[in-house]
């Protein structure tokens, strides 16, 4: 709880506070970001699931760099979001929700990696995804799904 | 304005307004379906404007689906939120802008999917370049749909 309230009187904080637009905006950057993340990862879940079979698997799987790009800026919005908050936000349950959703989505993301790697990039070349590899792409919608809906509950819990 | 009133005073309008799930999961469903029109319609743009040129020019007319699904979900989950507070909304700037952009956006669609699909996809037409005026159009099209996922997060602050 310190550590919270001495983030929350950070220089940073407290300019958030004072500038009246800084907070829309990280929160209009957040929703942009959102849209890149979850977005993206949500094309590549699809079409590895069996969606828009024209695209090759590869190139979708080749938005990746989208995905990173939605995700870094979500961690700066978020991070700075939260700061201003922090007292609030850290002690906020639908907060550690999402949080517990966003280190599963990562550990299931790595485990698609892993799988991608391990394969040669055989399956991928095939277009013939392994069941497994359609549990990880199936569990990475819900999880981010999940991250939205939690990080959303967070204003009204 | 009697009919915006009217609105929020209907059933819908006050079950949104006062019940302690409908506002929280509308917004939920409406980040959703944000995500899916953004992500599918930003890439068949992109694609257009020649990014991530191994994915086929028509294919990603596939992606439309999911545009549509998120378009749908939004048009409903806004809707409903709209009559929580019509008059409050409809006296908003940011919602106006929001509306404008919508309607360009989908002008905008339409337009494109006429240009590159329709025309692109009749039997034995000749696999052409994306002419400019076509990535005008895609181009103005990623700056609609960002501005309105702007205008509309700004709802809640702005005039």
């Amino acid at each position: 709880m310190e550590f919270l309230v001495w983030l929350e009187n950070t220089w940073i904080a407290n300019e958030i506070r004072t500038v009246a637009w800084l907070y829309p905006a990280f929160e209009t950057g957040h929703y942009i970001g959102l849209s890149l993340l979850v977005g993206g990862i949500m094309l590549i879940d699809l079409r590895v699931l069996g969606f828009a079979r024209s695209l090759p698997l590869k190139s979708m799987i080749g938005l990746l760099p989208f995905v990173w790009v939605g995700f870094l800026i979500n961690v700066t919005t978020g991070s700075l979001l939260f700061i201003y908050g922090a007292t609030n936000f850290g002690t906020n349950n639908a907060f550690f929700l999402k949080m517990s959703f966003m280190v599963l989505a990562g550990l299931n993301a790595l485990a698609f990696d892993v799988s991608v790697r391990r394969s040669g990039g055989a399956w991928v070349a095939a277009d013939e995804p392994p069941p497994l590899v359609k549990g990880f792409a199936t569990a990475s919608l819900v999880f981010w799904l999940c991250v939205v809906t939690t990080g959303r509950w967070m204003a009204y819990v | 304005m009697a009919f915006l009133e009217w609105l929020q005073g209907t059933w819908v309008g006050v079950l949104v307004a006062e019940s302690l799930w409908g506002y929280p999961l509308l917004e939920t469903i409406h980040s959703i379906g944000m995500a899916m029109m953004i992500g599918s319609l930003g890439l068949i743009n992109l694609r257009v404007l020649g990014y991530k040129a191994d994915l086929p020019l028509l294919g990603v007319r596939e992606l439309l689906p999911l545009a549509w699904l998120g378009f749908t979900l939004n048009a409903l989950s806004g809707t409903l939120l709209f009559t929580s507070d019509a008059v409050y909304f409809f006296d908003k700037w940011t919602f106006r802008i929001k509306m404008v952009l919508i309607v360009l956006g989908g002008i905008n669609a339409a337009l494109l999917g006429r240009r590159v699909f329709a025309e692109a996809a009749a039997p034995g037409a000749p696999a052409v370049p994306v002419a400019l005026s076509t990535k005008w159009i895609a181009a103005t099209s990623l700056i609609f749909w960002l501005g309105a996922v702007c205008a509309g997060r700004l709802i809640a602050y702005g005039p």
